[in-house]
This record gives C-alpha cells, structure tokens and sequence, in this order.
C-alpha cells in the first residue's frame, strides 16, 4: 500500500521538476535558435526554428564588435570585483556574526544600508568620486566601485550563515589553543563554502550585465566592457535582429560556462557541509 | 572576545572599500535632496521642499502612491509564487537522485539573462498576435484565456511578477539548498525514527530549522521588490504600461530622474530615493532583528 | 579600549572622506579634453589638436565619420573623434562629462527643455556673434538651440523633424484609394482597408510607444485645436488646455482607434514598423526621422506622404505640417580647444555640412538652402515651408516638471485602454503644466 500511494507521488515529482525544466530552459533555447536564422525570417516569424541554420551573425558580431577586447575587460572588471568584494567580505561578516561587541549592531545596520538604494541614485556624486581621484576612464576605478557594492549582499548572507554553525565548533578550537585568524580560516571558512559560491555567483551575473557605470565613466573603446559594447553595437545595427540575438548569446555564454563550473562548487560544497 | 587590533583585520578592509566607493557618494545623494537644483549646479537651500513636492505637484503625489502599492504587490506575489517555489524545489531536489545538478542548474539559468533581454522575451513569447503562448491556449480550445497579457490593465502587473518569478527562482532554491545542506543529519533521522509524517517532520523540524535562511531570503526579496527596475521596464516601458498598472518606484524615480530632464531633477528624484530608502531600510531592520530574534529562540 | 575602536572607526570615515571630497577647483583645472587630447595629439606629432565629440545617434556613425573627414581635410590640425552613446541615457553622461575630465568639446545637444538643465548650469559656450552663419537660419528652429530665460544661442541646429502620414502607394492602388482630400475621404479609405483586412494605421501604444502618442495626436489633431494660433494664445495665457477645440483633438484619436491595430495598448513600435514595412498596415503617422529605417527594412516600399485634412468644425481649415527643432552642436564650456571646437560648430552651420548631413543621414538639415534629394523629403520639407505648426507641448512645455508632454501621453495611453476620457486628458495636462508654466512671453 505504501508503495501504490508512492510510486504516483513520485511520478508527480518527477513530471514537475522536469516540466519545470523546460519552461525555464525554452525561452534561451528561442534565443540561440534565433541568432542562428537570418534577420528576414526573424522578421516575419519572430519565433520558429532555422530553415538552415548559419553562423553567419556570429562571426561578424565577433569582428564588428570587437568583442574580445570587450570580453577580456568584462573578465578582469567581473573577477576582479567578486573576487575583492567577497574576500573582504568574508572577513567582515565573521566577527560581525560571531561576536557582540560593542557596536556590531550598528556596524551590521550600515553594511545593511548600502543594500537598500538604487544604484542610478549615486551617478552624479560617483562620477566626481571617480573625477577627483583620476579614475575616469579606468578599469580599475569600476572594479573599485562594483567591488564595493558587492560588499552590502555578501555581509549580509554570509553573516546569517556564520550565524547558523554551532558555537561549540569554535570553542573547541578555542580551548584547544587557536587563534582567531586559525579558527576563521581553517573552521568558518570551508563551512561556510556553499555560501561563498552562491554568494560570488549572485554577485558576478549583474555585475556583468551592469551598463549604466561603463557608459558614464568609460570613454575609450579599448576599455569597453561587454555590455558597454553591445549597447553601441545594438544602437548601430538596429534592424540586424539576428546580430542582436548572436551578441546576446555571445554576451551571456561565457556566464553558463562559469555557472556550470561554479555549480559543480556548489554541489560540492553542499555534499561536504553534509557529510559533516 | 577577540582584540581591537584583531577585529581591526577583519573589519577594516570592508569598511574602507564600502565607505569610500559607496557610502560617501550615496550619502552626498541625499545631501543633494535638501537643495535646489538647476540642472546639474547647486542653487540654493531648498529645505524640505523636495519632498513636499512629491507629496503635492500632480501627478507625482498620485503615482508615488500608486507605485508604492504595486511594489507591495509585487512583494506579496514574488514571496508567495516564487519563494514558495523556490523552497519546494530544494525541497524535492534534496534527496533527488541523477539529474539533481542538471536540474538544479536549469531553474537557475534564467537568472543568468540579462532582465532587459528577459523582459523582451517574455513580451515576445506573450505577444498578443503571433506569441506562441496565446497559440497553445487557443490550441488547447482556452480562447477566452487568450489575452494580451501585457497590454490589459488586470493582467500586466502579475504577468511581471511570475516572468520576474521564473528568472529569480533559482536563487531561494540555492539559498534553501545550501540551508538544508547545513542541518545536521541526526535531526532528520531523529524525526524520522519519532515515526513523524514526512509533512510533521517537515514542519516541526526542517522550517524551523530554516528560519535563518527564510529570513534572508525574505529581506533580499523585500529590498529587491521595492528596488525593481530593469525587468519592469523592459516588459512595461518607462510609465509602467498600460495606463501605469505596473508602475514602480523604481520607474517613478527613473522618470523623475532622468526621463522627464527638468532642470529640479536632481533634487525631486534624491528626494524620492532618500523616502525609499528610509521605508526600505526601515522594514528590513525591524525584519531582519524579528528573524533574529526567532532564531535566538530555537536554540 | 572601546574608546580607540570608535575613535578608529571615526578616523576611516574622515579619510574616506577627505579622499574624496568633490574637488571643485581640481575638476575646474583639469580641461575637459585634456588626457585624450593630449595623448592622442602627441601620437600624430606636431600641433595637431584632437577634438571629442559626442552624440547620442550611435546607428550614425559610419555617416559621421564620413562627414567629419571632409572637414579634417579642410581643416588639417584638426581631429575629430566621434563618441556616440546609448541614447537613453545620453542626457546624464552629457550632463556629468560636460563638467569632469576627458568630456566633450563639442556635443550634440537636445534642444528646448532638454538643453535647459545644461544652460542653466552654465556648462555651454553661447554662440551669438561667435557663428555668424545663424543669423540665416530659421527663427523657428533657432528657438531650439536658445536659453528659455538668457534667449542666447547655444548650438548650431543640425535638423528638423516633421509629423505627417506616410502611406504605401501600392496598397492605396489596389484598393482604389487616392490620397485623402478630406477627412471624411480618409475615414472611408480606413474602412475600406479595414474590411480588406488591412491594418488602416500603423499606430503603437504598448510600453515603448507612449511617446508617439503626442506625435499622433499633433498629426491628426494639430488643425483642429487650432495649431499656431492657439498656441500663441495658450503661451499668452488667454487659453488653456482644457478648451473644448483641444479636448475635440484628443477625441479624434480615440474616434480613429477602430483603425489602429487590435489591442493597441499591447502593441509596439517594431510591431507597427514590420506591419507597415512589410504591406500589413497602410498608413503610418510618424516623423520624418522614420522615413529612413522604413527604408532599409523594406527597400522596395512604395511610399507616398500626405498631410491629414483638417477634421469638420477645425478653427485651421488648411492642412499643417507640424515640425520641431531636432537638436544642435554646441560647445562645452570647460573645454580645452575652444577655438578649435569654435572652428568645427562654424563648420557646422555651412551648406557643405548640410548637404553631406542631409546626404548621409536622409534627414532633414536645418541649415538653409540645403535642399534634401530624397523626394519624399523635399515633399515633407515643402510642406513645412508652407504650412509648417510647432509640436507644441514638445517645443513650449517641456521647461518643466512635470513637462506636458508627459501627462498627455501617459493620460492619452490612459484613455486608450478605456480608463478616462478626453476631457480629463485634457485636464490633467493643464493641470500639470499649470503647476510652473506661467503665461506672458
């Protein structure tokens, strides 16, 4: 009896999740289909499947655009950041979660706020910002600026999971003669390792389709990033659908390689935070 | 309780990179909001003069209201569609055998779009005339269901929600993931050798067990609702289409700020972000020490 | 010990701070142009100057880069780099570059409203008695490029635009259609294409149309609130929007919906443009500005302008052609190479640019004498020669918040998905604008 009642309940997990599947992979897939028809079939039937399908819009999307300059900007800017902005990160959350000291609430409700404005309502002061300290037109002015607002989100989910491991774990450390340096790095830190991976993904997606900064405080064409590019790239080939669709994917491809690289940290971190 | 000095170490690198690059500028952004503004040149003391004016120049003091209530909304209908979502799907995926990665990957992808592309899409796929979702509800003999779901006053707002839904579910399933991941295993066997129902177990076990993760997730999707902006205006425009049924602070502020060019931009719209930003900061400290507070009582 | 730590915590902010305090006198010494200049001067060696110019028009330049060589082949110590931005966003960046480093030296410039904010915060060179070719241009088109308080001269208009229908003559042929002579001859035509299945007005409303909904109206309505005349008198303050002719204006495009696409609402511009580019839809009330993409998407298009007849009960019973100012070149006024900047607006007010612009871009150039070889631009050109009217809420109420441009559209796109009327519309937009227009120039 109990198996009749499951194997149907099972079947329903499995027909959701999967049917699920395909809703959030189908619209991509109308994407990739796309950049691979030319621009009058698009035109006509804005979604079908390629009569034949060419890479025609891709090659020239990648001469035209220049999108390996663009590409290797995104990449320095993107990783720069993350990488920035979750290591100081993963420093500041730990005595914030850990500890009350005098002044960790406060100090927790102003890495909070920074979480709570729009980022366009900073555009005028940060140009002067970035003006006054000669860093317009500079990468390393806008992996500044994106590496600290990554700071706000990172501290905060980090804190809530330094907050859920068990204090006896430290205090073992503790009594056994660690230091804090020790039991931050060889304690906290693996365990909070899934976080970090989500958090670092979380952070690197919008940070790479960010346009707004590149436009106001980038001027020369070496220095664009991705979607700096695509924008004057989209605003020159208005009417070439299929070269959009191809810098689309273009533009978001490299983001399912390191997901699916990033995913496999997350499994793993997952796997091992349950093992123990 | 560690040193001064330690705490120093830890404390000191993310305070100078986030008080320097965001701090300053957004605090200067709200200095702005007392002054007059011509153009981009500071006139004079303004006061509180910013913020009347949203409260009383037509038609500000009607949209402010307005897309307030739809970001609340928007707020209600992303915790219950997609948080909701997002928690069943760690759920079942949790002890799901081969395909796990596969599928825990798939929900996500949608996140990895850009919203602006995301937004063009879905309008694409609901396009009253030629979109194939009309298509397949005609087919399946729904021609009643078959709406011009962006352009109908009743239904715009929730399409946004469930499309903004669809690209975010990801992210409380991976947060949930990790969550699950974390509670020790002796808890569920525990439950389960108590002969506890997968539902009680659930309930009295694993969501309490949860409650940091929930609040998390609940405060991220709070600020991210009320800060909405690109999906919105990629499926809505710039005015919240049709007639501002999906209009949101986020697009009265991008108006105020930048769209409508009059020379008090500045001023009104640093007005309008100073409200926001006191509102949300506001609701998510209360929440977030509730959460904690909660937490505190489980142990 | 706690003592220290805040005392620590106070040092970091006052550092963070100081390091940042927006040095005024710093970014007022550091030349607008300097750091790109001066490298890319010192790269071509000599005495060369290199000046940056911006613009929103990204899809222009390949035609600027062509314009701007004929110019650097007259004008040998001068560079000019073409900088286009994201249109959308074009106001903000011009609006910071203009003050900080490595900005523009000449920028193309929005004009009425849209120039103010720059004007006010004085970041522009007034250009009277610097270019003398304006005084030749057009009186009307020079309102664009001037300060609403100062009246100086800011930019050298570069175009105009123009509201009228663009009609595809082939399916006007089959269905027996001449160009409407009266309204009443286009309302049959509209139901004439409508029964044929023919989509009669390739009109949008959907979330990135609103702002065409002014431009409709101004094309259908324009006669019958009473055009020049009525603004003269809306700008005395002897009238106000909320006239009977003017609400009559408004309800013409609600009376004309039946001919707009299904669910207009929901419908966007590329939806009308590949409706009418692709013989789906007959007429297309649009600006000149749309004559060239519908062009290239459809090359084998057989177009056909027309000016809408006056509706019955008009106050102006001749056909208008209602047109703006597009924009103008203008000078940054932090810039490190004004004379050379100077040299290239001067140019810019000169036939040979004109005759290239209007060449390259298919637009209409605002430098006179400068006739467009397109024949339907020349067609449109002439008709607002002759009976040309101001886009009036874009050209006179804009100056404020909320401008009345906006209301109208967001309250006319309103009244299309059934939720108020014309008379309302209309009230709102006086009450909008009534908040700091003030009558008496």
């Amino acid at each position: 009896m109990t198996a009749g009642r499951r194997a149907p309940g099972r079947v329903a997990v499995h027909l959701l999740l999967w049917g699920y599947a395909v809703v959030a992979l189908l619209p991509l897939v109308v994407m990739v289909l796309n950049s691979l028809r030319p621009t009058s079939e698009i035109l006509t039937a804005p979604l079908g499947l390629p009569a034949s399908p060419t890479l025609r819009s891709y090659a020239w999307a990648w001469t035209e655009a220049s999108f390996g300059t663009y590409f290797l900007n995104s990449l320095i800017v993107t990783c720069g950041a993350v990488l920035l902005g979750t290591a100081v990160s993963a420093l500041a959350a730990y005595p914030l979660a850990r500890y009350d000291f005098f002044g960790s609430r406060v100090l927790g409700a102003y890495f909070l706020a920074g979480l709570m404005l729009p980022i366009r309502l900073g555009l005028v002061p940060i140009f002067y910002l970035m003006d006054s300290m000669g860093l317009i037109d500079s990468l390393l002015g806008l992996t500044l600026l994106y590496a600290a607002s990554g700071v706000p989100f990172c501290v905060f989910v980090l804190s809530a999971f330094y907050r859920s491991l068990p204090g006896e774990l430290d205090e073992a450390a503790r009594l056994d003669g660690a230091g804090e340096f020790r039991i931050f790095g060889q304690i906290m830190l693996p365990l909070v390792r899934p976080a970090m991976a989500s958090v670092t993904l979380f952070q690197f997606v919008p940070l790479w389709h960010e346009f707004l900064y590149p436009l106001v405080l980038l001027r020369s064409d070496e220095k664009f990033t991705i979607p700096r590019g695509l924008s004057q790239f989209f605003g020159e080939y208005t009417t070439d659908w299929s070269a959009l669709f191809a810098g689309l994917v273009l533009a978001t491809a490299p983001l399912f390689v390191l997901f699916v690289l990033a995913t496999k940290q997350i499994i793993a971190g997952l796997t091992a935070g349950m093992s123990k | 309780m560690p040193r001064w000095r330690v705490l120093a170490v830890f404390l000191l690198p993310a305070l100078l990179l986030y008080s320097v690059f965001i701090v300053y500028p957004l605090v200067t952004a709200l200095d702005y909001s007392f002054f007059e503004w011509r153009g981009i040149r500071q006139a004079g003391f303004a006061g509180l003069g910013n913020y009347r004016d949203l409260f009383s120049v037509y038609p500000y003091d009607q949209q402010l209201w307005q897309a307030f209530a739809h970001n609340a909304l928007f707020f209600a209908g992303t915790m219950l569609i997609q948080n909701t979502a997002g928690l069943l799907f760690a759920l079942l995926l949790f002890r799901y055998g081969r395909g796990k990665r596969f599928l825990q990957a798939a929900f996500t992808t949608p996140y990895l779009v850009d919203p602006l592309v995301v937004g063009y899409l879905w309008s694409l796929l609901l396009n009253p005339t030629f979109g194939p979702v009309n298509a397949l509800l005609e087919a399946a003999g729904l021609d009643s269901w078959a709406l011009p779901w962006l352009g109908d006053t009743r239904t715009a707002l929730p399409v946004v929600i469930g499309v903004n839904a669809w690209q975010w579910v990801g992210f409380p399933m991976l947060l949930f993931s990790a969550a699950l991941a974390g509670i020790p295993a002796e808890y569920h066997e525990a439950a389960r050798v108590d002969g506890a129902s997968a539902w009680q177990a659930f309930r009295r076990v694993t969501l309490p067990l949860l409650t940091p993760a929930i609040g998390v997730v609940s405060v991220l999707t709070f600020i991210g609702n009320f800060n909405a902006f690109g999906l919105v205006y990629a499926m809505a425009g710039s005015t919240g289409s049709p007639a501002h049924s999906t209009d949101v602070l986020g697009l009265l502020f991008y108006r105020v700020a930048f769209q409508e060019g009059g020379v008090e931009a500045i001023g009104r719209s640093s007005a309008l972000a100073v409200l926001m930003f006191v509102f949300i900061f506001g609701v998510s400290l209360l929440a977030t020490s509730y959460f904690r507070r909660r937490e505190r009582m489980l142990v | 010990m706690k003592r220290r730590w805040i005392a620590g915590a106070i040092g970091v902010l006052a550092v963070a701070l100081a390091a940042c305090a927006p040095g005024q006198g710093n970014t007022a010494q550091v030349g607008a142009s300097d750091q790109g200049g001066e490298a890319q001067g010192g790269k071509a060696g000599g005495d060369k100057v290199t000046l940056s110019l911006w613009s929103w028009r990204v899809e222009d330049v390949k035609a600027y880069e062509k314009i701007l060589a004929t110019f650097e082949k007259s004008h040998p110590k001068i560079h000019v780099e073409f900088k286009p931005f994201q249109a959308t966003e074009y106001p903000n960046i011009l609006a910071t570059g203009l003050s900080g480093a490595a900005g523009p030296d000449v920028a193309q410039l929005k004009s009425y409203g849209g120039l103010q904010p720059l004007v006010e915060a004085g970041q522009l060179v007034p250009l009277d008695g610097k270019v003398e070719a304006l005084s030749g241009f057009d009186a009307k088109l020079l309102e664009g490029a001037k300060g609403h308080k100062d009246g100086k001269i800011y930019g050298v208009p570069f175009a105009y635009q123009t509201l009228q229908v663009l009609y595809n003559k082939k399916l006007f042929g089959d269905n027996g259609i001449q160009p409407p002579a009266t309204w009443d001859d286009m309302i049959a035509a509209a139901g004439k294409l409508k029964e044929a299945g023919i989509t009669p007005f390739a009109v949008a409303a959907g979330p990135d149309a609103t702002w065409t909904l002014p431009i409709v109206h101004e094309i259908f309505g324009n006669a019958r609130y009473g055009s020049t005349r009525f603004r003269d008198a809306l700008l005395r303050g002897e009238k106000k929007f909320t006239d009977p002719d003017f609400t009559t204006s408004i309800k013409l495009i609600k009376d004309l919906e039946p001919y707009f696409p299904k669910d207009v609402v929901a419908v966007k511009i590329p939806d009308v443009q590949a409706l009418f580019a692709s013989g789906k839809a007959a007429m297309y009330p649009t600006g000149s500005f749309d004559l060239a993409p519908m062009l290239a998407a459809n090359p084998s298009l057989d177009l056909g302008v027309f000016q809408v007849p006056p509706p019955p009960g008009s106050p102006v019973t001749t056909p208008v052609t209602p047109g703006w100012a597009d924009g103008s070149f203008g000078v940054n006024a932090k810039s490190a190479h004004q004379a050379e900047a100077l040299e290239l607006v001067r140019w810019m007010a000169t036939p040979e640019f004109g005759q290239l612009y209007a060449g390259e871009l298919k637009q209409l150039s605002a430098v006179p004498g400068v006739t467009p070889s397109d024949p339907l631009l020349a067609e449109m050109a002439k008709n607002y020669a002759a009976n040309g009217a101001p886009y009036t809420l874009l050209v006179d109420f804009r100056y404020g918040q909320p401008n009345g441009d906006a209301v109208f559209r967001d309250e006319v796109q309103k009244m299309l998905a059934g939720q108020t009327d014309p008379k309302a519309v209309a009230e709102s937009v006086q009450k909008g604008v009534g908040q700091w227009f003030k009558p008496g120039n």
